[in-house]
């Protein structure tokens, strides 16, 4: 029985934030910030345990698996697109998840954050489901690397823009690339406001980094948690 | 009609990713269940033992809607209080200023390589 209204619940909260974030187009407001909120307050009043509800919405977290599953459709439809930029999209996506890892650790360090923390943040550059599973396998906690990730989405999709334009990004591949590689889904549905190229690449640029950064997860991380003792 | 439709080609889908689980339970290779159920998936389009029509909808709906899955791992951001506090903002700028690098490199590396190449796509 919570399964179904907790279910229903959270897909009526999703919708109505999803409907106010395409109306008045504030990043703030985006979707993945407010819903959560307004969750958070409702069990909270209700003296609901985060527990509970979690187990029972656990049927939305398990679409994650097939959603991304469903990732094989653009990848099928823009072949030829990635046959034709095969070297370009590796390039510059390797480039992006090196620097995602690499800038992540060095600044966690530096703010002297704990091996938790530190750990978790690795993965925030990648699509969600992916992020967690990576998180799982290099020892974080899948939780707060979700959080690493949904604030990863949301800054990117604030300053992709901008930034962009202040370093005059003229070509649609490298405006939907660094846009896929930086914010992943959120920066997705930002170059979608480009046009289709752009959110094609971007898409496309989403998919590998989880591919790179998967294979990062089992060659380079370790060796980083290795040097700084890290476990 | 276009529900139902839809609905059957999310289950279609929810098939790809089981046979990821299932391969991945008798072999155990570092790759998510999901990803080789991506993979599998890929290979039966172009094998074209699946057409691209009988999972399409069901698959763009599951992409367009991917937000409403991670909605309940955010909310268990309440279970790490300190989060909410300094740690929270100290998690922001370090977010902010790597995202800033990784956009403007992978940026800057993509069109450098297509202004190379002498062909900028239209």
């Amino acid at each position: 029985m919570n399964l179904i209204i907790f279910t229903i619940l959270t897909f009526l909260i999703y919708r109505f934030t999803k409907k106010a974030n395409k109306k008045w187009n504030f990043p703030l407001l985006h979707p993945l910030l407010i819903s959560p909120m307004l969750i958070i307050i409702l069990i909270k009043s209700l003296n609901i345990s985060t527990d509970t509800y979690a187990h029972a919405s656990k049927l939305l977290t398990f679409m994650l698996g097939p959603a991304t599953v469903a990732f094989a459709i653009p990848i099928y439809k823009h072949f030829h697109l990635v046959k034709k930029y095969i070297a370009n999209i590796i390039v510059s996506v390797t480039a992006g998840t090196l620097v995602a890892i690499f800038s992540s650790f060095a600044l966690a360090m530096v703010l002297g954050l704990n091996a938790d923390y530190i750990i978790s943040v690795l993965p925030r550059s990648i699509t969600t489901p992916i992020a967690i599973e990576v998180s799982k396998e290099i020892g974080g906690l899948p939780t707060l690397t979700t959080i690493f990730v949904i604030i990863t989405g949301i800054i990117g999709g604030i300053i992709g823009p901008y930034e962009i334009k202040w370093l005059s990004i003229k070509s649609p591949i490298a405006r939907g690339l660094a846009l896929g590689m930086s914010a992943h889904g959120v920066g997705t549905s930002k170059a979608m406001e480009y046009g289709e190229q752009e959110a094609t690449f971007s898409t496309l640029a989403m998919i590998f980094a989880a591919w790179i950064t998967l294979a990062w997860a089992s060659l380079l991380i370790p060796a980083l948690m290795n040097i700084f003792h890290l476990h | 009609m276009k529900l139902i439709t839809t609905i059957l080609q999310i289950l279609l889908i929810h098939l790809f990713f089981f046979i990821g689980v299932g391969i991945k339970s008798y072999v155990p290779i570092p790759i998510p269940a999901s990803m080789i159920g991506l993979l599998v998936l890929l290979l039966a389009l172009f094998l074209k033992l699946v057409k691209i029509e009988w999972i399409e909808k069901g698959g763009n709906w599951l992409l367009a809607e991917l937000l409403l899955f991670f909605i309940p791992s955010a909310v268990g951001i309440v279970d790490y209080e300190e989060i909410l506090g300094m740690k929270g903002m100290e998690m922001i700028l370090l977010i902010g200023i790597s995202t800033f690098i990784v956009l403007g490199t992978t940026a800057f590396i993509a069109d450098s390589i297509q202004k190379h190449k002498g062909s900028a796509t239209k």
